[in-house]
């Protein structure tokens, strides 16, 4: 089979895996190498954009479409007629330094079907990182997609040479994934985790040792020193959950979120809604996948992760007084902070002279980056209404939850039963869009 | 009126320091190149011969973080801007860059960010092509190769932003050919040419290899055009070799969701039952992970 043939194959097999992030690496450059390639501890840099809006950050492709699973939700199952087709080791390695080369990738995320056994295909996929590093010093990202199954020295070798790995937990239940993947373990997948975790956290651990060592030591101990660090998967692990294939509520995904952020030190959970793929198990719901339901996951996430909300206080729950939405769901027509806002009128309005930073957050339409303004101006002069503007917010959305030292009519719509239609009217408008 | 031409930040920063030791308030200077000649007046002193009142001139260093940015976009109204608010910091308000809603100030902010988003996406869409060079001395002919992409960026930024590449691609010999100046990297030396006109003509096969990763990882159930275009405006299309594929993607994407939903193509053999070896290996596993999970 041709180049070009396999690549179109394992990309298509690749496409239904949301991540694509190259960020939050070691800062690494070519300089002093014989290879190409650099990454920051920094954000990432997206290559490219598809009219699915995702970004093209790194070369995601799977090692193989051959498989011996039977995950009823994913377009290579053993039963699925897909056409099939495996890269060699060499093939994908210098796909990866040709596109590179061109700065068409920041690197490769590489991700595979089971074939022959867990451990063969893991040892597949450590080939291809350990010969970009090793044979052509490739310094740019990669992002591996560790098989649950998979050995421990595998796992730990693994680490040595990406930047990043991830485990999926698939689906949000442990009844779902034995329903839909039958040969996925939870009790192996969390293991596997945990390995990472404390490989990622004694990483971390050595780095910083070093780095005391090097600012408080002279030059000759500094080489020294630095060598003995240990260096594994320095951007973290990361995980991706299906969202719409099972039954499974936001409050109970956003519950499993909460807990691999906590207990696994995520670095990021993905959500990725359930899409129709050709050929599809019969239990599966055939449709157009739940684009706005992820999108407020993705808001309901980062409302967890930095915004200081608590999953109870961002679903809904049937005892709720303002609540139109099935229990345990998020509300589709606006946006996790806002449904909270629309809920808890009595916490507005907020005065934007005097909230803590922690209070300002809480207003919707103000993100870390408008209250971050809003302290560093109101330092200068008592802020009125419309200074809120100029800290580049959109006034529509905060006007009614706050009050300010000139007087605020808006504030009136906090009383008022339909205020959600007020927002709904603008939101359908940009929904529209999708 | 004081007309002054100038075209780097260091030379403003000279420019700027003569004025402002010598009290020259910002409505006294014309820094837009382009009306030099209506804004001269014959009669006036040289600057330098006005007496100096300031001696000393503190200035927080952020402004001149501030200043490397803006100096980089691509509108001469930045000197002037910057003149103001560097005048206002040493004579009014020491702590004016905080203040985020002033108008000035906003001002300066909203072109640093512009020119760090375009710094940005200049590392993202430069696209290389690769061209064999043949060199022959002493009759033997050796080839290298040599990387060169063609970029427009939004602002003057081709100076500021070549070190990243440097870092990135330091083993490899490149430029990037741009209408504001060109940036060459010969593995030893960063250097510097005048800007050219129009893209050189080269065409380097790999981009066929690129097109099919492109169409193929494209999810067609997915259609967000908008989100596409807000992180990929139109004006960087035609300098990427992917964006012919845009429209054609987006066609076809109708048809194509509909195959994906219609389950009549479903096998109608089921491939496990007919398969021993993959009936084998997952029973297999299924053991495998039945033992594992009452561990």
């Amino acid at each position: 089979m041709k180049l070009q043939q396999k690549l179109a194959i394992l990309a298509d097999a690749a496409k239904y895996d949301a991540s694509c992030a190259s960020s939050g690496s070691t800062n690494k450059s070519s300089k002093n190498g014989k290879g190409v390639g650099s990454t920051s501890s920094g954000m990432g840099i997206c290559h490219s954009y598809t009219p699915d809006g995702r970004c093209i950050s790194l070369l995601k492709v799977l090692f193989t479409n051959f498989c011996i699973y039977e995950c009823s939700y994913c377009i290579n199952r053993a039963s699925s007629p897909v056409e099939r087709a495996r890269f060699t080791v060499e093939e994908v390695v210098n796909l990866t330094i040709d596109f590179y080369k061109r700065n068409y990738i920041e690197g490769l995320f590489l991700s595979s079907g089971i074939i022959q056994s867990s451990d063969y295909t893991m040892e597949q996929l450590v080939s291809v990182a350990r010969e970009l590093r090793k044979t052509h010093d490739f310094r740019g990202y990669i992002h591996l997609k560790t098989i649950p199954d998979a050995s421990p020295e595998l796992l730990r070798m693994a680490g040595l040479y990406a930047d990043r790995l991830s485990i999926n937990v698939e689906l949000p239940s442990k009844q779902s994934l034995a329903l839909y993947a039958p040969e996925k373990n939870p009790a192996t997948i969390k293991k596997s985790m945990i390995v990472l975790r404390d490989h990622i956290d004694e990483s971390k651990e050595s780095r910083k040792k070093s780095k005391k060592i090097i600012s408080s030591s002279s030059g000759s101990v500094q080489k020294n020193k630095q060598s003995s660090k240990f260096i594994y998967s320095p951007a973290g692990q990361s995980t991706q959950m299906i969202i719409g294939a099972d039954q499974s509520s936001d409050a109970k995904i956003l519950t499993l979120s909460n807990n691999l952020y906590s207990k696994y030190n995520m670095r990021r959970v993905y959500y990725s809604a359930f899409s129709p793929i050709p050929h599809s198990a019969e239990q599966l719901p055939a449709q157009s996948p739940p684009l706005i339901r992820e999108h407020r996951l993705y808001q309901a996430d980062w409302l967890l992760r930095f915004y200081g909300f608590d999953v109870n206080e961002i679903t809904a729950s049937s005892t709720a007084v303002n609540d139109s939405g099935p229990a345990g769901m998020l509300d589709l027509d606006v946006d996790p902070k806002l449904a909270w806002a629309l809920r808890n009128r009595h916490f507005f309005p907020v005065n934007i002279n005097t909230a803590t930073r922690e209070i300002l957050l809480r207003v919707p339409g103000i993100g870390a980056i408008g209250a971050n303004k809003i302290i560093k101006s109101r330092r200068f002069k008592q802020l009125r209404v419309m200074d809120v503007a100029k800290c580049g917010l959109s006034i529509k959305k905060i006007e009614p939850f706050i009050e300010a030292v000139d007087a605020n009519p808006a504030c009136r719509l906090l009383e008022d039963e339909n205020l959600k239609q007020y927002f709904i009217k603008k939101e359908s408008a940009q929904m529209t869009l999708f | 009126m004081i007309a002054i031409q100038v075209n780097t930040l260091s030379e403003w920063r000279k420019q700027a320091r003569e004025l402002l030791i010598r009290g020259v308030t910002p409505n006294d200077v014309a820094w837009d190149s382009q009306q030099h000649s209506l804004f001269v007046d014959d009669g006036q002193v040289p600057i330098v011969a006005k007496p100096i009142i300031h001696h000393q001139l503190r200035i927080p260093q952020a402004f001149f973080g501030l200043a490397d940015s803006v100096a980089c976009f691509r509108d001469d109204r930045k000197w002037s801007l910057l003149y103001s608010v560097a005048w206002r910091l040493l004579f009014e308000d020491k702590g004016l860059l905080g203040m985020v809603i002033d108008t000035q100030v906003s001002q300066l902010l909203a072109m640093q960010k512009s020119v760090s988003r375009d710094k940005h996406k200049m590392a993202a869409f430069v696209r290389f092509k690769r061209v064999n060079i043949i060199t022959s001395e002493n009759d033997t002919a050796t080839t290298y190769e040599h990387y060169v992409a063609w970029f427009e960026p939004g602002h003057l930024i081709v100076r500021e932003k070549s070190p990243f590449f440097r870092k990135r691609f330091s083993n490899m010999c490149w430029s990037i050919l741009t209408p504001d100046l060109c940036a060459h990297w010969d593995k030893r030396e960063l250097t510097f040419t005048k800007g050219i006109a129009k893209p050189p003509n080269i065409e380097d096969d790999l981009e066929d290899l690129w097109l099919t990763y492109y169409k193929h990882i494209f999810n067609p159930a997915r259609l967000k055009i908008k989100a596409m275009q807000s992180e990929m405006p139109k004006k960087y299309w035609k300098n990427l070799p992917e964006a012919v594929l845009i429209k054609s993607l987006i066609n076809r994407s109708g048809s194509q969701l509909d195959e994906m939903i219609d389950k009549s193509s479903a096998p109608s053999i089921n491939r496990i039952t007919k398969s021993t070896f993959v009936r084998q290996k997952q029973a297999l596993l299924r053991s495998k992970s039945s033992r594992d999970s009452t561990v």
